[in-house]
């Protein structure tokens, strides 16, 4: 910067680049607070309980230990068993009700993209106003429904339950995403033979993978996440998901911080690997439902 | 082919009417252009006919069938897109193949018929690119592929070419044209641009506000417009229209202006002037009828010049004549600049004469 | 001349038949299809539980009784609620939690987006780095900041002890004048990266002609911020905005785990107290009763959302 400034850049040069250096200073004060935490979290899990209870803190673990993982993935202890079973119950309930959002999202994005039927509008309005809702108002309700659909206690309380926040999200999402993809690809199609269903199955389903992609995305880490529903249909441990059992199981080991950075960790990575191998699509989701003009 | 019969077609959105009472024959192997400006209905009345929006009312008849709640699959009818539509996962062969795969036509069959459309288009060597891969002028020779390919009763085409550069929308339109000729085909074409109607359609019908003004061939809507729409649509530059009022000058029908001048009028332009509702008449008259004087002469009137556009081979002059606008055709060689004082000489054979309530053409009863 | 707009001016023919709403409802039977799978789930899951919930909002459920034994009270829940103290220290908290999250997050986020639209080397991985927040659980987050601030082995503390700051390790959470700005900071931490993608996104549509045309007209860099950019993303920003306080006006994880609304309520929102009334005091009746005003307030900002959305529809003809 001082180069083309002594070189006598005009003013406008100078200003920008002051704009540039405070963009990076504000970048490098963003990431020290984004990663702190998470580099806390995984020096904390390579720590013995000991020395993550030392003050003044040992920043660098003098002795780095992969116990706590260990502990949590290995079958033949107890706390493995669980924590593995917790895993899988997450992984089941979050894929099943990922499969069931799309699956009945994308005809319901479809038709409120494309069609204009009657009461369009306010049905779409009424999906979205699901969003609204705090969670805390369906849970004594859903609670009795559950039990008189006997479905307490069970993975398919959660997943029905999943659905109905990540449905609305879903519709809109594609919504976006149909809106983008030219209404006259299908006129060609339907005047090219095909019927409606046929139009959209051959010509908009296949350039709309992107968008159910990233559908699938945010449904898997919305039901992945999601700890209060869980909390209140699901008692018996065989049944609970993971941020549920984590909370179930720390609650209970108040003092062993590395076993719970350990299973923080743990919880996280699937959600961020497949963020991060997805990224695209993920980004580009809001994109094309929410910003364009 | 086939021929197109729209018998009072009328299409409304709630109580707007998008196209209303149209009516017109498209004979077997006839290229209609569909003009007239945005909104005038023209996209419409193609939607109506392809079956892509349903009818308020009307009948449609394609060859000897009624298709009025036919899907348009089972019309026999093939469309070409203003952005041309291509499927954009399928490689142009594909999209090719796609008609003829919805109509269950067997592999070898299909092979076939897709390389011989795309030989007539000489697009075989694009075959195997994705529509993205390909300039403007490929994309809309495979569009029309997808159409060809079809062997279909009726080519739909809306507004193929406007999203073509100048330079290409010129080829193009011989290629159409040519693509017409070869196939006997019967087309339909949508367009906003009168020049590419005059050119290619053996008919014209203009349309504006829903309504058709006018149908007939290009030639006898330029010689003979039935309205002020009409007139001013139809040529480039503009017909010009000059608001004047019917007097009697001396004994004789004249045309007099605001200014004090008077536009004596023949005895058959005298006869048209007689049928109009009222004193105001308009006056019409093309570029290329305007004689321009910078002497007074007997039977011209007086204007000033405002604009003076060389093209090269001809150049305009646009001059003010009783508070209107008029467009003038001069040679090269002409010597006139801005504020000149001017004299216009009508040809009273060529120029039109319009109801100024009505705004319909005068003709002598 | 003959442009017609309605029946009024068309001579020759004039009666067009409007549809009614029930033959336009059959004529686009098959429409309905599309939509009824998503329709038949939400019915079930909202209706119902909206129903529900308004109803028992009526009811008392007294210490010892089954939800199925509850008593009619009329409006007694609702009385109760908007005269007792804790109701207004839970709603000035509520207030304070979503204002301040979603302002700051958005601040934040919007910084951030600006920051990154400039092409340097790292960009992407930082993006990528800044987006992981707000993928992660939120339970795993509580965990996190819960051992950060931790009143003897917490991170932060220890810094700002070794820094000087301090005397001694703050209790950051436990602490009524600390916990609420505590947890906020865990909020944002969590929000921001949301604020950040949707300006992100946004600014990808400013056409570069604009800024250019602001440049030629002797515009600084914060002046093609402030009167093109800005204002450009005014769309954007209202549905961000919307979204993030609804979803802060909603959020229960990061209180809840972390200090489960105490110190002495001093961390206690809406969403949290309702919680603790039903599932953990068993008062069925005034927890719906409280669920019923929130909705209320939750639906009048849903006016706001819906029609921000709204504005993004397409006036487009169908296929």
């Amino acid at each position: 910067m001082t180069s083309t400034a002594q070189s006598g850049a005009p003013r406008g040069a100078r200003r920008i680049d002051g704009w540039r250096w405070a963009g990076r200073i504000f970048l490098a004060f963003m990431l020290l607070y984004t990663a702190l935490p998470m580099v806390w979290m995984l020096l904390t899990s390579i720590k013995s309980g000991f020395a993550a209870m030392q003050f003044p803190p040992q920043w660098w673990p003098s002795e780095p230990t992969l116990a706590s993982y260990q502990k949590l993935l290995d079958p033949q202890n107890s706390v493995g068993q669980d924590f593995l079973r917790f895993f899988w119950n997450s992984l089941f309930v979050s894929t099943v009700t990922t499969i069931l959002a799309v699956a009945v999202a994308v005809p319901a994005a479809y038709a409120f993209s494309r069609f204009r039927f009657p009461g369009r509008k306010f049905l779409f309005f009424a999906v979205l106003l699901r969003n609204m809702f705090p969670a805390v108002i369906f849970l004594v309700p859903l609670f009795i429904l559950m039990r008189w659909l006997g479905l307490v206690n069970t993975h398919g309380s959660l997943i029905l339950t999943y659905l109905t926040f990540g449905l609305p999200l879903a519709i809109w999402l594609l919504k976006g995403f149909y809106d983008n993809i030219p209404f006259q690809l299908e006129q060609a199609a339907r005047i090219d033979g095909a019927t409606r269903f046929q139009a959209f199955l051959y010509i908009v389903m296949p350039l709309s993978v992107p968008g159910i992609i990233a559908t699938a995305i945010y449904s898997f880490i919305g039901a992945w996440n999601e700890y209060i529903y869980a909390a209140t249909f699901l008692t018996k441990n065989e049944q609970l998901t993971l941020p549920v059992g984590i909370q179930r199981f720390f609650s209970e080991n108040t003092t062993d911080f590395p076993g719970l950075m350990a299973a923080s960790f743990m919880m996280s990575v699937p959600v961020v690997v497949l963020f991060l191998l997805l990224q695209k699509y993920f980004v580009r989701a809001l994109t094309e439902g929410a910003v364009k003009h | 082919m086939a021929q197109v019969v729209l018998k009072d077609l009328v299409k409304t959105y709630g109580s707007i009417y998008a196209a209303k009472d149209v009516s017109l024959t498209v004979n077997d192997g006839e290229f209609v252009a569909l003009v007239g400006p945005s909104g005038c209905g023209k996209t419409t009345t193609l939607n109506l006919v392809a079956g892509l929006i349903p009818i308020t009312s009307g009948d449609i008849v394609i060859g000897d069938r009624v298709v009025n709640d036919l899907d348009p699959k089972d019309r026999d009818i093939a469309m070409v897109f203003q952005n041309y539509a291509l499927y954009p996962q399928k490689t142009v062969f594909q999209n090719l193949a796609f008609p003829l795969q919805m109509r269950k036509l067997g592999k070898s069959e299909i092979d076939t018929k897709v390389r011989e459309a795309a030989r007539v288009l000489d697009i075989t060597h694009l075959l195997e690119r994705k529509p993205r891969e390909l300039s403007g002028g490929q994309q809309q020779r495979v569009a029309l592929g997808r159409a060809l390919v079809r062997d279909p009763a009726v080519f739909l085409m809306d507004e193929p070419l406007s999203n073509l550069d100048a330079k290409l929308r010129v080829q193009m339109r011989s290629e159409i044209k040519r693509f017409h000729q070869d196939l006997n085909a019967t087309i339909i074409y949508v367009t906003h641009d009168q020049l590419e109607a005059v050119t290619m359609a053996d008919k014209m019908a203009v349309m504006n506000g829903g309504l058709l003004q006018q149908y007939d061939s290009p030639a006898n809507v330029f010689a003979n417009p039935v309205n002020m729409f009409v007139a001013s649509f139809i040529g480039s530059p503009a017909m010009s229209l000059v608001p004047l009022e019917v007097a009697s000058v001396d004994g004789a029908v004249a045309l007099s202006s605001a200014e004090g001048w008077s536009l004596p009028l023949s005895d058959a332009n005298a006869r048209k002037v007689a049928t109009a509702k009222s004193r105001k008449v308009v006056l019409g008259a093309r570029h290329s009828t305007i004689r321009l004087h910078k002497q007074q002469v007997p039977g011209a009137v007086p204007a000033r010049v405002y604009t003076v556009e060389p093209t090269g081979d001809i150049t305009f002059v646009q001059a003010f004549l009783a508070g209107a606008v008029v467009n003038i055709s001069l040679p090269p060689t002409a010597e006139v600049a801005p504020d000149d004082q001017v004299w216009l000489e009508f040809d009273q054979e060529r120029i039109h004469l319009f109801d100024g309530e009505t705004e319909m053409a005068l003709r002598a009863s | 001349m003959t442009i017609l707009e309605g029946p009024a001016g068309a001579p020759r023919k004039p009666v067009i038949r409007q549809p009614g709403l029930l033959s336009q409802m059959w004529t686009a039977r098959a429409d309905y299809l599309y939509v009824l799978p998503a329709i038949v789930v939400m019915l079930i899951v909202i209706a119902y539980p909206v129903y529900y919930t308004i109803d028992l909002s009526f009811f008392k459920t007294p210490p010892g009784l089954q939800l199925r034994d509850k008593v009619f009270v009329g409006t007694e829940n609702y009385t109760a609620i908007l005269s007792s103290d804790v109701f207004w220290k839970v709603t000035l908290n509520t207030v304070i939690w979503t204002v301040a999250s979603t302002l700051i997050a958005f601040v934040l986020g919007y910084a951030s987006a600006l920051a990154l639209h400039r092409d340097f080397a790292g960009r992407a991985v930082l993006r990528a780095i800044l987006i992981i927040p707000w993928v992660i659980s939120a339970v795993a987050a509580s965990y996190i900041w819960k051992w950060m601030y931790h009143s003897d082995f917490g991170i932060i503390g220890a810094v700002m002890v070794q820094l000087g700051l301090v005397d001694r390790q703050p209790n950051f959470i436990d602490n009524v004048h600390t916990v609420l700005p505590s947890l906020i900071v865990v909020n944002i931490w969590r929000e921001f990266p949301f604020a950040m993608i949707m300006i992100m996104a946004g600014l990808q549509t400013v056409p570069e002609q604009l800024l250019r045309a602001a440049r030629v007209d002797g515009a600084s860099a914060w002046q093609r911020f402030w009167h093109v950019t800005f204002p450009y993303l005014s769309g954007v920003s209202t549905v961000t905005i919307l979204l993030l306080a609804v979803a802060n006006f909603n959020s229960f994880i990061v209180p809840w785990i972390t200090t489960g609304g105490g110190p002495s309520n001093a961390s206690h929102i809406w969403i949290t107290h309702i919680y603790e009334l039903a599932f953990g005091r068993q008062r069925w009746g005034v927890a719906a009763a409280y669920s019923v005003l929130l909705f209320i307030i939750v639906m009048s900002l849903g006016y706001f959302y819906v029609r921000a959305l709204s504005g993004n529809e397409r006036k487009e003809d169908s296929p």
